[in-house]
């Protein structure tokens, strides 16, 4: 955990704001409207730490659009919203009214195009800049409670580490904030460490 | 075994007999396969498809977001899809239809996954899904629902509210108004003298008459927030926010009125002998435990010992004084 240091955090912050513009072009391409992402701040922790409060999993349900990665380092990446809030998402990007028990399955498509869109565009970005190549299975979204997904991060004994990204989304003027969570094995987050020094190294 | 199996039969064939659109571009976005079922709806042969760009092997247009999910998938070799809910027909794919009828282009699910050609070329695997089926499942499950809701909300005879959609509504009404500090104002109603009535005309002739007075209360209200609902046999309710007294006192009139002037016989009600009603109102900001249903049923009651036939408003407090008058 000490391996990663103020410095490597603020590179992964730039990297992950460049490809949060990359995914926001995209995204208004789409809705033919301004997008705007930002990502405030990463951290990395001890997933025993994690708890409700690192992950604002304050109550209710969350749309969880997941894919996993390899390369240089492997990860799960999740990307989350509270369910209202993928909801809204997904109605303001389709322009339609829907209640969320009407939720069906092309809305959840549409989620996972989203997630696809925004998880594609950090993960590549990092690819670009740190110069390696990843490989990625599709997105697949599920709904599930704060307490689930708690336990799914914390259980998970061969990734040790999560990186947490907080994501702040405008579509159509509608301010929506979600988390990018990237789950990792001690070996994973090493070589990512690594990778991030060689290019500190190379702007230095 | 998977060898052995994959000898036994042409992968080609296995590619043909997919029920789903089958693309490989290379790097350059060359075509490189192209199924039975893609070129079945896209009407373009594999001949006239391999070894020319994606985008020109179609005689209409591509959708720009294809191309640059296309692109993105070429440059970053991470999978990429394209939903139908927010592309709808991102290609022109069309679903063969009857010779007369306007060919309607499908609905569509795509995704694009990177691939490596056995001489290591990077490659995409375009895969098209016909979502046009669940689309219109999902239009008519949406149709039949709305439908269904419109049905468990309202009164089969009269087509207002029913004594459902009451409860819930009173209940958020009666938040909102304690909540905003506004004045809320009920009115309960009850068809005078209408067991003689069933009694003497029949009960169709009932039913016709409550259908009636339903829709000359209805005809009152004119703004979204107030409602109307039958709330038993012969009894409605009005159910209307942000009145004054004084204005909610002459709206039970108008309401007195409609009904009177609809001029409905009714040979065993005196001294009208047509159909009349009472109109019970209680009307006031509610605070704590106040009931406002129960003090326009206590109004309705003063109005019926009255002697029909007229409106009786219970504030929400000083009941007492007002039972006295």
């Amino acid at each position: 955990m000490s391996s990663l240091s103020e410095l490597h955090l603020d590179a992964l912050a730039e990297i992950f704001s460049i490809g949060a513009g990359r995914a926001a072009l995209s995204l208004s391409e789409i809705v033919g409207d301004e997008v705007h992402i930002s990502v405030p701040y990463v951290q990395v922790i001890n997933s025993e730490d994690i708890n409700a409060t690192t992950l604002s999993l304050n109550s209710g349900r969350f749309g969880a659009v997941s894919q996993y990665f390899s390369g240089p380092f492997n990860a799960e990446a999740v990307l989350l919203f509270t369910e209202e809030q993928a909801l809204k998402i997904v109605s303001d990007m389709m322009g339609s009214q829907m209640g969320i028990d009407e939720l069906a399955e092309f809305e959840h498509e549409a989620m996972c195009e989203l997630g696809n869109i925004i998880l594609n565009a950090c993960l590549s970005a990092m690819a670009d800049i740190l110069h390696f190549t990843l490989e990625s299975s599709l997105p697949s979204y599920r709904v599930a409670s704060a307490d689930e997904i708690l336990h799914r991060l914390k259980k998970n004994s061969n990734q040790p580490y999560v990186m947490v990204l907080h994501i702040d989304l405008t579509i159509e003027k509608r301010h929506t904030t979600g988390n990018l969570v990237f789950l990792l094995s001690s070996t994973s987050l090493t070589n990512l460490v690594i990778h991030i020094n060689q290019f500190l190294g190379s702007i230095s | 075994m998977s060898t052995i199996s994959a000898k036994r039969f042409d992968m080609e064939d296995i590619f043909n007999s997919l029920n789903l659109g089958v693309c490989v571009v290379d790097a350059d976005s060359k075509v490189l396969l192209w199924n039975n079922w893609i070129a079945k709806h896209s009407d373009i042969k594999e001949t006239d498809a391999l070894n020319r760009q994606f985008e020109k092997v179609f005689s209409e247009s591509v959708s720009p977001a294809f191309l640059t999910a296309l692109k993105h998938t070429l440059t970053h070799r991470l999978p990429v899809v394209l939903s139908t809910a927010l592309h709808r027909t991102p290609l022109p794919l069309y679903n063969a239809s009857e010779a007369n009828q306007q060919q309607t282009r499908m609905y569509q699910s795509i995704t694009i996954t990177p691939i490596q050609s056995q001489l290591n070329e990077s490659c995409c695997l375009i895969q098209v899904t016909d979502s046009s089926t669940s689309i219109k499942r999902e239009k008519m499950l949406r149709s039949h629902s709305e439908i269904l809701k419109k049905e468990a909300t309202t009164d089969s005879l009269t087509d207002i509210c029913n004594r459902r959609f009451f409860d819930a509504h009173y209940e958020m009404a009666i938040a909102e108004a304690k909540r905003q500090k506004h004045p809320l104002s009920i009115f309960m109603v009850d068809i005078d003298f209408f067991k003689p009535y069933n009694d003497y005309y029949g009960h169709i002739a009932g039913d016709n008459a409550i259908k009636q007075v339903a829709s000359a209360l209805k005809s009152q209200l004119s703004r979204a927030t107030d409602i109307v609902a039958r709330y038993g046999g012969e009894e409605f309710v009005l159910v209307m926010p942000h009145l004054p007294q004084k204005i909610a006192e002459q709206f039970a009139e108008k309401l007195r009125s409609a009904v009177f002037n609809l001029a409905m016989p009714h040979i065993n009600s005196s001294p009208f002998h047509r159909v009349t009603i009472s109109v019970g109102l209680c009307t006031g900001i509610p605070e704590n435990d106040d009931n406002l249903l129960n003090k326009a049923d206590a109004a309705l009651y003063q109005a019926k010992l009255k002697g029909r036939n007229r409106c009786i408003c219970l504030p929400l407090c000083e009941t007492e004084e007002y039972l006295e008058q």
